[in-house]
């Protein structure tokens, strides 16, 4: 059984990538930025010390499912989700919605995902898919990081949907339910691009939004106290590039994205100051790139002593400067 | 960023990038990972020297069979009690080596499946002859040499079938 009509499509984030892959199979013509900037996915955090996580990490997007559930309240789409403790159970739904022609994103932890190479496989337990059909024990994916579609085995996919820890999936599949009957476009946007203020300028926590960026600017340098030896951290450091640049953004830790979602959204709700914002933040996003870069280099080089991280750290406090000015022109533009 | 600067020719790894087009509209390009194209072989070594350093403090009893594959899955304890669904102050006794023996097969098998290996490997170490050099097959797999370890599961969840082929 494999789901007709639907086109996959790859996409730069994998969330975003699979609700904009439903929605356009349901007939829906959103773009990912769209998706992406409606839904407030524009974020950052700073985690120095959590149970979780082995080093310090930080994240660039808003909480995984939050995608989903924005694009619900503020367009109007209805997804049916589902959830299960019996992977059977979780397995029987899933073949259901397949008979039923129903593309379905499903919730895994990336690391059993076995079309994957080894050396990028991570357990991450909130990576998005779409299911689009199944013959004999393997399934048909959509998973919006690869050019075309995949096979996977019907037990990698249980291990992936059931996998045990932080954010665990616990089956976690959702389909496309109903399409408002028109959208306010305007109002979608406006509420998306606020709330994305909000977090980044306003949430009373030392952690997140700028505030967690000069955190991480004033943190790293502290990085080598955690790290075996070197080649530790020389791996921790390289992993700023993945974190930024690999790992589902778009670029530039969703900067270019988050750019070309008020470029686009300029145009569809016509407020030119949207459009020249947009090439601010692809500037902005420009200086994260160079991040990357430059901690891309000093890993390879093993040059990580306390001036170059002081220097990693100037570059991040200058991020967190520029954006700040940035969020406040944009919460001024859509006032 | 403009298309030009962001393209990167890695067939190996494809990404969508926005970048800016030529007629100045945003877009996605699909590219090449950068990071991958740039810095695997130093990937590759790092975690080759990695494995090295941890079998040899498994081999002399320093560390558990547990503790070395949560540092190579990059695993917090609490992170890897909780995907087993092992009381962590449990998993904390099983990272020792003293205290590994309490383990038993039921929890051996829980944390093969974290780890995705067959629950055979958390009490051998499969090394693969590659040029006079004995390789895991992490390694070997990712340089696509000429040999392959392949582990099939079978109806019996502590019985792993290994095939060791060379590749066609």
């Amino acid at each position: 059984m494999i789901v007709q009509n639907f086109n996959h499509r790859m996409a730069a984030h994998c969330e975003s990538g699979a609700i904009a892959s439903l929605l356009n199979h349901g007939g829906l013509q959103l773009t990912e930025p769209l998706v992406f900037g409606i839904a407030s996915g524009i974020f950052f955090g700073y985690f120095h010390k959590m149970k979780s996580f082995a080093f310090p990490t930080f994240i660039v997007r808003n909480k995984p499912g939050q995608m989903r559930t924005n694009i619900e309240k503020r367009t109007g789409v209805r997804f049916k989700t589902y959830d299960f403790k019996d992977p059977l159970q979780g397995q029987q739904t899933l073949d259901r919605m397949l008979m039923q022609n129903t593309p379905t994103a499903a919730q895994v932890d990336f690391f059993y995902m076995d079309y994957v190479p080894s050396w990028e496989r991570v357990h991450i337990n909130v990576h998005f898919l779409v299911v689009a059909g199944k013959e004999d024990n393997k399934y048909l994916i959509s998973d919006a990081y690869f050019p075309k579609m995949v096979e996977l085995d019907a037990a990698s996919l249980e291990k992936g949907r059931f996998a045990g820890g932080a954010m665990s999936p616990k089956g976690f599949i959702f389909h496309l339910d109903k399409l408002p009957a028109d959208i306010d476009y305007n109002k979608a946007i406006v509420k998306g691009i606020k709330k994305a203020c909000f977090y980044m300028l306003k949430i009373p926590i030392p952690f997140l939004g700028i505030k967690g960026m000069r955190m991480f600017a004033k943190k790293v340098v502290e990085w080598p106290k955690f790290a075996r030896d070197t080649e530790h951290l020389s791996h921790e450091i390289m992993k700023i590039n993945i974190l930024l640049e690999d790992q589902g953004t778009g670029g530039a830790g969703f900067r270019f994205m988050y750019a070309t979602f008020l470029q686009q959204a300029a145009t569809l709700i016509d407020k030119p100051e949207l459009k020249s914002l947009s090439g601010e933040l692809m500037k902005i996003g420009d200086g994260w790139r160079e991040i990357s870069l430059f901690s891309a280099r000093i890993g390879k080089n093993r040059d990580l002593g306390p001036e170059k991280l002081k220097q990693l750290s100037d570059m991040i406090y200058d991020r967190a400067d520029v954006e700040e000015r940035f969020f406040k022109s944009l919460s001024q533009a859509i006032k | 960023m403009k298309e030009k600067d962001g393209f990167v020719d890695y067939p190996e790894q494809q990404m969508i990038l926005y970048v800016e087009k030529d007629d100045g509209k945003y877009g996605p390009m699909q590219t090449g990972s950068f990071i991958s194209a740039n810095y695997m072989e130093d990937y590759i070594f790092k975690r080759r020297n990695l494995e090295i350093v941890l079998r040899e403090q498994l081999y002399k009893n320093d560390i558990s069979p547990v503790k070395y594959y949560m540092v190579l899955e990059e695993l917090s304890l609490s992170e890897l009690s909780s995907r087993a669904g092992i009381r962590k102050s449990r998993t904390k006794k099983h990272l020792d080596p003293k205290q590994f023996g309490c383990v038993t097969a039921d929890e051996l098998r829980r944390y093969a499946d974290v780890f995705n290996v067959p629950v055979a490997n958390l009490l051998q170490v499969v090394l693969v002859n590659d040029h006079d050099i004995f390789e895991s097959n992490f390694i070997l797999e990712n340089k696509a040499e000429k040999i392959s370890v392949q582990h099939a599961s079978t109806d019996n969840p502590y019985i792993v079938l290994t095939k060791i082929e060379e590749r066609k």
